[in-house]
């Protein structure tokens, strides 16, 4: 049995970030993280980034640590095992070869894989999903000899991905289930602006439509569509989401829902077990609600608070994340809360004038959280009347007229 | 680093051959390259903050924020250890923060 102070499952941003704010503030006690991927922290985001896909900046350029780093503090890195038991009561993690490691204190920063396309049953080459490092590997050398390309799924990774695949002349066309773009999180007018500026580079949308059958003996030679439509294609880049393995945490009486239950201190039920990251479902102090949340800002974020809590300096989670992507002449931003159903939303600029946002109000007459196309600077502004819960009363009009600067507000 | 590391395996003496080793004289953030995922505020809060647009700025003395370059010594913080400041651009994830040593020469990324 192995023995670990600090045990962090999970080895990405979140447990990586927990594990540097711990060895800043203990300078001793032994720090264990366990990673089912088989490499050292990277940057996820950098995956779908064109200067790290199409090898404009060097391979290299995706670590975030070196292996040195690890040794200088003094943190035991176990790659490419995962967990698959936790006994709160002996307090002890076992990993997917009989490993057994006692911990003291226990962070679950588990991330998500990419969520499994129902259509792809592992038997052909050619279907990628971009959610680790070894995925895009595969997806970056099938990209250079790529000729068609087919992407499943409306929302970053398909955008992002389409970018790419344009600036690699790769002729690309989108299957959504949804009638837009990024639905439900943008409205329509939103979604038809992004379509518009995709559908302009050359890249074709079909709406409302799923894949019945993946075509090619060995490797994907093309698509059958749901109405028997064919489409050829000699790879598949699948974005529709991520999940949370947590059957193993709540088999060991963690309380789940959707991903790991924690209050405002990310602290789970059990004593001395934390959890940080988008595995995370933290009561949210501005929003006074229990919310999953899938960003690197909000892991990074996570990771530090959780350290601190661990090392006994106690502190709440309370941050408005925001994240934003470019891509055909576009920038897209998104800050707080960006669920709209059954919530006010306020319009700023217009969808005609390609420059559009969405302030989305909770019924407590607060803002949570924004949508904007083009609109670059009301994202930060707009992150800085959540935090301060301002009454949307007072301040409608601003909020309506595109032209007002919301930093003066 | 690897020399600090070989003579001293032990952390705090380690921590203290970076310090007389890294020298930063300036840093900046390649605005081309930023996403605002705002790492680097989360690292260093008294060094970096996002402008209106979601882009990352150095706070200077004199309430100057701009993307730099900015020297160390014209900090508004002026108490900020260089390992802090090392951390905050290691911790970009798009590497869109550049760091330089007294006689230019890039130490990071």
């Amino acid at each position: 049995m192995l023995k670990t102070q600090y045990l962090i499952v999970g080895g990405g941003i979140a447990g990586t970030t927990a594990a540097e704010t711990i060895r800043q503030n203990d300078t001793n006690g032994i720090i264990t993280i366990v990673s089912d991927e088989p490499h050292r922290l990277y940057s996820r985001i950098m995956l779908s980034k064109a200067n790290f896909f199409l090898g404009k900046s060097p391979f290299d350029s995706v670590w975030m640590k070196t292996p040195e780093w690890y040794k200088e503090n003094h943190i035991e890195l176990i790659l490419g095992k995962f967990a698959v038991a936790c006994d709160t009561i002996k307090k002890s993690i076992e990993l997917n070869d009989g490993t057994q490691i006692q911990f003291e204190k226990l962070l679950l920063s588990l991330g998500g894989h990419a969520r499994k396309w129902p259509a792809d049953n592992g038997e052909k080459t050619g279907i990628f999903y971009l959610r680790t490092l070894d995925d895009a590997k595969g997806a970056m050398v099938a990209i250079k000899k790529a000729k068609r390309a087919v992407c499943i799924g409306g929302g970053f990774t398909s955008f992002e991905m389409c970018d790419m695949l344009k600036l690699a002349g790769v002729e690309t066309t989108v299957i959504i289930r949804e009638s837009y773009f990024w639905q439900p999180v943008l409205d329509e007018p939103s979604g038809k602006i992004i379509e518009k500026a995709v559908e302009s580079a050359g890249i074709k949308i079909i709406h409302e439509s799923a894949v019945k059958k993946i075509l090619g003996e060995k490797n994907v030679t093309g698509i059958q569509l749901e109405n028997g439509d064919e489409i050829p294609c000699d790879m598949i880049i699948v974005g529709i989401g991520i999940t949370t393995d947590c059957e193993w945490v709540e088999k060991s009486g963690i309380s789940i829902n959707r991903g790991v239950l924690a209050n405002e201190y990310l602290e789970t039920n059990i004593e001395n077990i934390w959890t940080a990251g988008d595995c995370a479902k933290f009561n949210d102090l501005l929003l006074d609600e229990y919310i999953l949340l899938g960003n690197w800002a909000n892991a990074q974020n996570q990771g530090k608070i959780a350290g601190l809590n661990m090392v006994g300096k106690k502190q709440a989670f309370q941050m408005v994340s925001s994240f934003s992507s470019h891509g055909f002449g576009l920038h897209i931003a998104f800050t707080g809360d960006v669920r709209s159903e059954n919530r006010e939303v306020i319009k700023r600029g217009s969808p005609e004038s390609n420059s559009y946002g969405r302030i989305i109000i909770d019924d407590h007459d607060e803002i949570v959280g924004a949508t904007f196309i083009n609109m670059a600077k009301d994202l930060i502004p707009t992150a800085k009347l959540i935090e301060k819960e301002i009454k949307v009363l007072s301040i409608r009009k601003q909020l309506e007229d595109a032209n007002q600067d919301l930093s003066k507000i | 680093m690897k020399k600090g590391y070989n003579v001293n395996g032990i952390e705090h003496s380690f921590n203290l051959v970076i310090i007389t080793f890294m020298a930063i004289k300036k840093f900046k953030v390649d605005r081309s390259l930023c996403i605002g995922a705002s790492s680097c505020v989360v690292a260093a809060p008294s060094v970096y903050e996002l402008d209106q647009e979601g882009i990352a700025v150095i706070k200077q003395k004199g309430n100057i924020k701009n993307s730099g370059s900015a020297e160390v010594k014209n900090l508004e913080d002026s108490s900020i250890d260089e390992k802090t400041l090392l951390e905050a651009a290691q911790s970009c994830p798009v590497k869109a923060i550049l760091v330089y040593d007294e006689n230019d020469n890039k130490i990071y990324p």
